[in-house]
């Protein structure tokens, strides 16, 4: 099982050395930087710089969530824009984010997640965030709560044929946390398998990738998944774990500025023990936790950007 | 914890696309469960010309306290307020009233009302700390102004202070279902219901609902008392006619919500349960008082259809897709509505819809 470690992602920076100060001021010790700008920042203290480029990187959306609130009642759920799907597809690829502003925070958490080699080139405004971001998962890899030592858990596995159709599917399947797990042939240690073209998943159906996710989830039934998130349609989660011990890691796609008050997570196996952080939070209390009858509950209060469960027997 | 699994095995009869609905609750019914209560099929309406002055939309409050003591001692056969009340409500009791402010401020469970049935509560020895007025959306509750008609001491609460917030609700107690193939499938029970409260005065209005047919005792004390219950609603189909009796009956609803009263001195007749059109409302000048939610509903639903009829309106029952479209027409629904929720909900046990058992006293003042 290959583990997928969580490399923390970069901030790539063309500005010259002379904006170092800014850089500093935001609480950025670490940057990548062009090869044509590398030896301007030779001298420069406090800031350590690595050379990388963008052109062989994947680009990435910038995450978000669109609320479309002129949309009728039929499309009310938002549009979670995630790259979750993308990392699955090509766990070995180099990305990149191009995201101004306090978004900047959220993808690095979102790279973290799914220990994606990342890089990160943000504006001036999302300098302070992404550092704040930066400081608390390199405190948590060091916690040992990152979950990045534990390989992922999935409850579908999903043979990708690599067509746009099959990554609209496994993009949906993230956003409405089904977990899954790209595979060449069915995996008969897993729940379900799902193909394309097989005759419970039509590639007609595939236009509507919605509906492929929701015969998969029909399929798996409900009590099968791993995990169950309530109480916000705006939160994905990512679950990595081995017998005994469970790491759910929570990212909320409004963002800090509209965070999530309260979400109710349900995950199969019986944890009795567990601890959790959560960014811009000082200490994180779970709220109304049960451990009994072959499930974990637990509500945590508030969700700015990132979180991290980590679940024990 | 108590599986009060309802429809895990579907209703005999029911349609075939009827939901499946698993109910999750830690709470067994009490010996005598407040619905339908020791007063099925009756209902008592009491009304009066001079409550409301229909001009100025102003209620006489004086007129209102009349009304509540006429109700109840019609209800209970009982000659003093105090020993109406007591039947229902003891001194150790921790009384929730139930509010209904989907159409605040304009309709809304009047504060006059409101306060008459509180200041009733303590003058039987209910200390006002033991009393909450709440409803769900806290900007809908706020825009009504309830503190300063109530006795001091009594608190108004709702259990949403943000949109969208799971903390005010009881993560154990929940009605579970998928309508469309929402991703959150939980309803849960208000929180001050599920720890604090031991009995509830149930205060809805007098109103049409777009997907409903009628909001009245059931609506209010089902979708007013779960989180997460407008997913049952999508295009023009919507899941009440199940949604609502199912959740009315989960303990420990059933078993707390002791009587019921139903404000209409004001109604909305169209496009409710909102009331953004001032065309759509009217006066029906009038309060109901009973412990049958199923039969009071029942009158509800005659005294909308009536004013339909006289409105030149479709019936509430019509289930034309010619009808479906902008509610701006009196003629037009967004919705194909579920007034058969009432009905349902005598099969789940919570009153008599037959209007033939249904005992009716009116009081006119």
């Amino acid at each position: 099982m290959l583990l997928l470690l969580a490399a923390l992602p970069g901030l790539f920076w063309d500005g010259g050395a002379s904006t170092a100060p800014t850089l500093r001021d935001a609480g950025i010790s670490h940057i990548v930087v062009p090869a044509a700008q590398s030896a301007s920042w030779k001298d420069v203290s406090g800031i350590t710089v690595e050379t990388g480029d963008l052109e062989r990187a994947v680009k990435l959306l910038a995450p978000t969530v669109n609320y479309r609130m002129n949309q009728a009642s039929a499309s009310r759920e938002p549009w979670l824009v995630a790259n979750g799907w993308t990392f699955l597809r090509q766990p070995r690829a180099r990305f990149y984010y191009d995201v101004p502003g306090d978004p900047a925070a959220l993808a690095a958490a979102e790279a973290f997640c799914y220990g994606a080699n990342a890089l990160i080139k943000t504006d001036a405004a999302g300098l302070k965030p992404l550092a704040r971001m930066l400081d608390f998962l390199r405190g948590l890899s060091a916690r040992g709560l990152s979950g990045d030592d534990l390989p992922p858990v999935a409850d579908i596995g999903f043979i990708d044929d690599g067509s746009p159709a099959a990554g609209e599917v496994m993009n949906l399947m993230v956003r409405d946390n089904l977990l899954f797990r790209p595979v060449r042939a069915p995996d008969r240690t897993l729940k379900l398998n799902v193909r394309l073209g097989d005759k419970e998943y039509p590639l007609e159906d595939a236009k509507n990738p919605k509906l492929i996710a929701q015969a998969v989830r029909t399929n798996l039934t409900d009590e099968k998944r791993t995990l169950r998130i309530y109480g916000s349609p705006v939160v994905v989660a990512r679950v990595t774990g081995s017998a005994g011990r469970l790491c759910v890691q929570l990212l909320n796609y409004a963002g800090a500025a509209r965070k999530v008050n309260g979400i109710r997570v349900r995950v199969l196996g019986d944890y009795p023990k567990h601890q959790a952080a959560a960014d811009d939070a000082a200490g994180v209390e779970l709220l109304d936790y049960t451990a009994e009858s072959g499930a974990t509950e637990f509500t945590l209060p508030e969700l700015k950007t990132y979180a991290v469960i980590d679940l024990s027997r | 914890m108590f599986l009060q699994v309802a429809a895990a095995s579907p209703l005999l009869a029911a349609p075939a696309d009827d939901p499946v609905y698993h109910v999750v609750t830690r709470f067994s019914p009490a010996a005598k469960p407040g619905m339908p209560g020791p007063y099925p099929g009756q209902v008592v309406r009491v009304h009066s010309e001079k409550s409301i002055d229909a001009q100025a939309d102003k209620v006489d409050r004086a007129v209102v306290k009349q009304m509540l003591s006429s109700g109840m001692r019609a209800l209970t056969g009982d000659t003093r307020d105090e020993d109406a009340w007591a039947r229902f409500i003891s001194p150790q009791d921790v009384v929730g009233i139930k509010v209904n402010c989907s159409g605040a401020p304009r309709i809304c469970s009047a504060p006059e009302v409101v306060a008459g049935i509180a200041e009733n509560l303590v003058a039987i020895g209910v200390p006002a700390k033991q009393i909450y007025v709440y409803e769900r959306f806290d900007n809908q509750l706020q825009s009504v102004g309830y503190p300063k008609y109530l006795p001091q001491g009594v608190t108004v609460t709702a259990a949403e202070s943000s949109r969208g917030s799971i903390l005010g609700y009881d993560p154990r107690t929940y009605v579970e279902t998928s309508f469309f193939g929402e991703e959150d499938t939980r309803s849960n029970l208000v929180r001050l219901v599920a720890d604090t409260l031991t009995k509830i005065v149930n205060v809805p209005n007098m109103k049409e609902h777009q997907a409903a047919g009628v909001t009245g005792c059931l609506k209010n004390i089902a979708y007013g008392n779960f989180s997460n219950v407008d997913r049952s609603h999508r295009f023009e189909k919507t899941n009440t006619r199940t949604f609502i009796g199912t959740l009315a009956s989960t303990e420990p609803v059933r078993s707390r919500v002791v009587l019921n009263i139903m404000d209409g001195l004001r109604g909305v007749w169209h496009a409710g349960p909102f009331s953004n059109s001032a065309r759509f409302r009217f006066y029906p000048k009038q309060l109901m008082f009973g412990t049958d939610p199923v039969a009071m509903d029942h009158k509800l639903i005659e005294v909308i259809e009536e004013k339909r009829k006289q409105e030149g309106a479709v019936s509430l029952f019509d289930r034309s897709r010619d009808h479906l479209g902008d509610n701006s027409d009196p003629n037009r629904n967004r919705y194909i509505r579920e007034p058969g929720h009432v009905e349902y909900a005598a099969t789940k046990g919570l009153g008599v819809y037959d209007n033939a058992k249904i005992q009716l006293k009116v009081i006119e003042l």
